[in-house]
């Protein structure tokens, strides 16, 4: 929600996130280039080359298994919400890193041959039909191409280009990214170590996004479940606190933020138009409920962004049945006003608890 | 009801949440040190090979002998190589020295170049053009060829130079398309053994019949397998006549 076109919107929050994620990295790969060659204590050290390439590979694995686990572990606890406030840095971070791993490879296992070192790295190893010795690098290729990109349309120009939703399944893009890295490195380097260390370590790291996403979609299918039906229950009306939302997920896998303001329930899409952040997680200033993610403001009863801005999401019907909030599963069109209904008894200033 | 910490992504964060992700960034900084480390640490040996610039540049005259793979038998070293020896030669790079090599099959020549040494496994680097290698003067003894059965044999195949020490690790499935460049360069290719073989841990393979490595022996380089062949001892070397259809996978 822009008037004036800036490219990177920066803001204390932004640098403090990015100056947090790059010292990880940084303590990541001093520890791994400077300090282990010291514990290794070997006659004759790994080739620079290929320590270099170990190190920035392995921080590209870690990397991508922190990203994979911030979404799930903030959606099991909303607390971990502003860790994905500038995961899209981390996402870019995480290229470079893997280019830099790609780059120390292809010029010192693909180099000094009379080929191409792009050719060779394409034809040196053809044993496609076995596991034990499979060209592992055409993994590494792939997981590469879709950081690179993520990356490039990691820019909100992408988003308003391609649409939030296209956008969005755009970057599910790493999760393959995220399955071939897994592949390169099982039949790569685990192929070969003797100490099980890094095994162990590696699978860890997987288990841990593996763990973390099936418990964030149970507990969203326990949620959705409980509220099926024509008219989904949202919550008790004693559960509301005003300037707060309760949310609730359709039975087609939409969520929907339903708003008491000023004794009266008004019901949006709970997907901000902006990056599909999380509306019901924001507060109502100033009449308008504020995204968490990036500040983007609508009007609940219309969701339409004040003018002069143009951003406008769906709205629902909400009624009232007994002591119960329902809203109607079929969406408005986005910007559609809908009158917001009154509770019959407001809360108490003291706010009650679901 | 608690007043839950509330996130906007352009104001300070709140109290109660600042502690939550001060403690959450500590612990990213510090998780990501440590995995580091446990990583870092985990790197196996990757062997004593290594190229022995601290020998500085050897040259030697010898025999030159096409297995077909280019070996010389000195026949007169100097105070590290000793008449008798016999070693493998490349050049720089993933390269061979074949084409420079062949037509001086079966005659003294005088090679210079920098060595690379892994236990009792000896190559040579060549320099370049002929003040690497260049015909020499002199009677060219008869290299004895001692034929030693057919043998079975564990271990790997592997490029002979990245093993001999210019890749540390220069062996394993993580290496197999760098030591595949290396082999279609026509760099030797050394069968690592399991068990020492008649005295050496390290034979120059070949085709049968004296010809080159076949490309149905590529797919096996870097895995633990078991193949049949003829050993004969040339010189002092070991070369190994692998016979494909017997290589088998072994876990």
């Amino acid at each position: 929600m822009s008037v004036k076109y800036t490219p990177v919107q920066w803001n204390r929050n932004k640098w403090i996130y990015d100056a947090v994620m790059l010292a990880g990295v940084a303590a990541f790969l001093w520890v791994f280039l400077y300090v282990t060659p010291e514990v290794l204590n070997h006659d004759r050290a790994i080739n620079p080359q290929i320590h270099n390439a170990r190190a920035f590979g392995a921080c590209a694995f870690v990397m991508l298994t922190v990203i994979l686990c911030i979404g799930p572990a903030a959606r099991l606890d909303k607390r971990f919400l502003p860790l994905l406030y500038n995961r899209r840095h981390f996402g870019v971070m995480t290229a470079f890193v893997a280019i830099t791993h790609a780059g120390y490879i292809l010029n010192w296992y693909f180099n000094f041959s009379s080929s191409d070192k792009y050719v060779g790295l394409l034809y040196a190893n053809s044993s496609f039909g076995q596991i034990a010795g499979f060209p592992f690098e055409i993994f590494g290729i792939f997981a590469l191409v879709c950081l690179l990109i993520l990356a490039a349309t990691s820019h909100d120009f992408w988003l308003k280009f391609l649409t939030p939703p296209v956008w969005k399944r755009l970057h599910y893009l790493i999760y393959a990214a995220y399955f071939s890295v897994a592949a390169h490195v099982s039949l790569g380097i685990l192929q070969d170590q003797q100490n099980h260390l890094f095994t162990v370590v590696f699978m860890l790291g997987a288990a841990a996004v593996i763990v973390l996403h099936i418990a964030a979609w149970l507990s969203e299918r326990g949620e959705a479940a409980a509220k099926d039906g024509a008219w989904a229950k949202v919550a008790p009306v004693g559960a509301f606190r005003d300037g707060y939302a309760k949310i609730a997920k359709l039975a087609n896998g939409d969520r929907v933020a339903v708003y008491l303001m000023e004794g009266k329930l008004s019901a949006i899409s709970n997907a901000c138009a902006h990056q599909n952040g999380p509306l019901g997680e924001g507060k109502i200033i100033d009449c308008l409920v504020t995204c968490p993610w990036h500040g983007f403001q609508y009007d609940v009863r219309s969701g339409r962004s004040p003018a002069p801005f143009t951003e406008m999401v769906p709205t629902y019907r909400v009624r009232i049945e007994g002591d119960m909030v329902e809203v109607h599963p079929d969406a408005n069109p986005p910007g559609t006003y809908v009158e917001p209904v009154p509770i019959p008894t407001p809360p108490s200033s003291e706010g009650v608890t679901a | 009801m608690s007043e839950k910490p509330f996130f906007v992504g352009y104001l300070p964060a709140p109290g109660p949440l600042r502690m939550f992700l001060l403690a959450a960034c500590v612990l990213l900084i510090a998780g990501l040190g440590t995995a580091g480390y446990l990583m870092g640490a985990a790197q196996d040996d990757p062997g004593p090979g290594a190229f022995r610039f601290d020998y500085g540049r050897q040259t030697v005259t010898g025999v030159i002998e096409m297995t077909p793979y280019p070996v010389l038998h000195v026949v007169e070293g100097n105070d590290r190589i000793m008449p008798g020896d016999s070693f493998m030669m490349t050049a720089a790079g993933k390269s061979g020295v074949d084409s420079r090599a062949m037509p001086l099959n079966g005659q003294l020549a005088q090679v210079s170049g920098i060595v690379l040494e892994r236990g009792d496994l000896y190559m040579m680097q060549l320099r370049g053009g002929r003040n690497g290698l260049r015909a020499a003067e002199g009677d060219v003894p008869e290299i004895p060829t001692e034929p030693q059965g057919r043998w079975q044999l564990s271990g790997e195949i592997c490029d002979g130079k990245c093993l001999a020490g210019a890749m540390r690790p220069g062996r394993g499935l993580a290496h197999k398309a760098c030591a595949n460049l290396c082999l279609l360069g026509d760099v030797p290719p050394i069968f690592v053994s399991t068990q020492p073989v008649l005295g050496s841990e390290f034979l120059l393979i070949t085709g049968p019949g004296g010809t080159r490595l076949p490309r149905a022996a590529y797919d096996y380089v870097a895995q633990f397998i078991t193949a049949e062949g003829e050993i004969t001892k040339r010189g002092d070397l070991l070369v190994w006549e692998i016979d494909t259809d017997t290589i088998e996978v072994t876990e």
